[in-house]
């Protein structure tokens, strides 16, 4: 696997192009199974299989798979990689089914627990500290499509140069520790937020103390109960949304 | 006795055994029973991804994992034993290894030819045969695919 066999770019994009509705047919059964044949469907076609061939290329690429959509990528560049050497189809079912669980927790970690709401708090700051309500949405939009479509473009091409060789590759990108850095920032962001939140004027024109004491509550019993639960930074979310729509209700 | 878990999945190491049932038993070390996995390292790359670094993986044959199962009941470390079948299970529990230890299905997900039991559970006559085989080696088995979740008992997964 030393030379890496040139993907002409038309297919590439193709793939990529359909990576996007990579869960446009979830379904219980295979979940992004047939999402992933969808996507590397041209590059089945520019290898010239047909019939038989094809359909036989086709099932073991539909089969079940389930990962993080974004981070899916990295599996279909890689799985390109294998049918573009000939890889056997048992070669291609073990490595699908090794690489969609670390994917999955991968994405979860990194995207879900800290990306999303990394970039929400970032956009509910913005708002809060005057900027227009369009321009923080933007904001959102363009930080968090930034690591989403670098994770796509990037993951696919690391899956492509390495093939089966892509766990360590994966490795040395360190994602988990730069969750982890993410997560302190997010932190910070909350507090800012908070802060924000309880003793700005502009906010929520000011709040009586019973509102503030809530919030510390509500803060509080997230902090104690939330580190039990699967992920604490969803229930911080959740929490948040909550705290966020019980003063926007109450200031209108 | 510090085998933590014994469990069958298909998809081994994942987010579920990592985050779930990591999280409740504290394990530092994943044995995980596999012949195929046992000789392919650049598998063995991958599933490591799924674990934190100071938790150990230990990859085996059925055979060798025949032989160190008595270890890993007797020494300190816990342990979370995996297999991606119930027959490779019934392999390590013949002769009574695991006597007296609970079994858990997790994941056997829809192949053609299998019944379901419950959303994560497929099974099929041979399949059937290797949990009366574990029964019959003294271990108590079920599925269940989370630590807070009911259980569902062997009689169902006979049916």
């Amino acid at each position: 696997m030393s030379v890496v066999p040139p993907l002409p770019p038309a297919v590439r994009r193709r793939i990529q192009l359909r990576a996007f509705l990579i869960q446009g047919s979830w379904n219980y059964r295979v979940m992004q199974g047939t999402g992933m044949a969808f996507a590397l469907l041209p590059l089945l076609r520019h290898l010239g299989l047909r019939d038989g061939d094809l359909e036989d290329a086709v099932g073991r690429h539909a089969e079940h798979f389930n990962a993080h959509p974004y981070l899916s990528s990295v599996a279909l560049g890689a799985l390109a990689r294998l049918e573009m050497d000939g890889a056997s189809p048992d070669t291609i079912r073990r490595f699908r089914s090794a690489i969609r669980g670390p994917l999955g927790a991968l994405g979860d970690r990194v995207v879900w627990a800290t990306w999303l709401p990394l970039c929400a708090a970032v956009g509910l700051l913005l708002y809060w500290a005057g900027v227009g309500g369009g321009w923080a949405v933007a904001a959102f939009l363009v930080l968090f499509s930034a690591l989403h479509l670098t994770l796509r473009f990037r993951g696919f091409r690391l899956g492509y140069e390495s093939g089966t060789a892509v766990g360590p590759r994966l490795k040395e990108l360190a994602l988990t520790r730069r969750a982890e850095r993410g997560a302190v920032v997010l932190v910070f962001l909350v507090g800012g937020l908070a802060g924000l939140l309880l003793t700005g004027d502009t906010a929520m024109g000011g709040l009586s103390r019973s509102w503030s004491a809530g919030a510390v509550a509500a803060f509080l019993s997230g902090l104690v109960g939330g580190v039990r639960l699967w992920r604490p930074t969803a229930l911080l979310t959740v929490g948040l949304v909550v705290l966020v729509t019980f003063f926007g209700l109450r200031a209108g | 006795m510090s085998i933590v878990l014994l469990r069958v999945d298909e998809r081994l190491i994942h987010g579920q055994v990592v985050l779930g049932w990591g999280g409740e038993l504290h394990p530092s070390r994943y044995v995980v029973v596999d012949d195929e996995l046992a000789a392919s390292e650049w598998e063995q790359d991958l599933y490591r991804l799924s674990v934190p670094d100071e938790v150990a993986v230990v990859f085996a044959s059925v055979a060798d994992a025949r032989e160190a199962v008595a270890g890993w009941r007797g020494d300190a470390v816990r342990t979370v034993v995996l297999t991606r079948d119930i027959q490779a299970m019934a392999a390590l529990a013949a002769g009574g290894a695991l006597e007296g230890m609970e079994v858990n299905l997790g994941g056997l997900h829809h192949r053609p030819g299998r019944d379901e039991v419950s959303p994560y559970l497929f099974v099929d006559e041979a399949d059937r045969e290797a949990v009366r085989a574990l029964v019959e080696a003294g271990t108590v088995v079920s599925g269940r695919d989370l630590p807070g979740a009911p259980r569902v008992p062997v009689d169902q997964i006979l049916q």
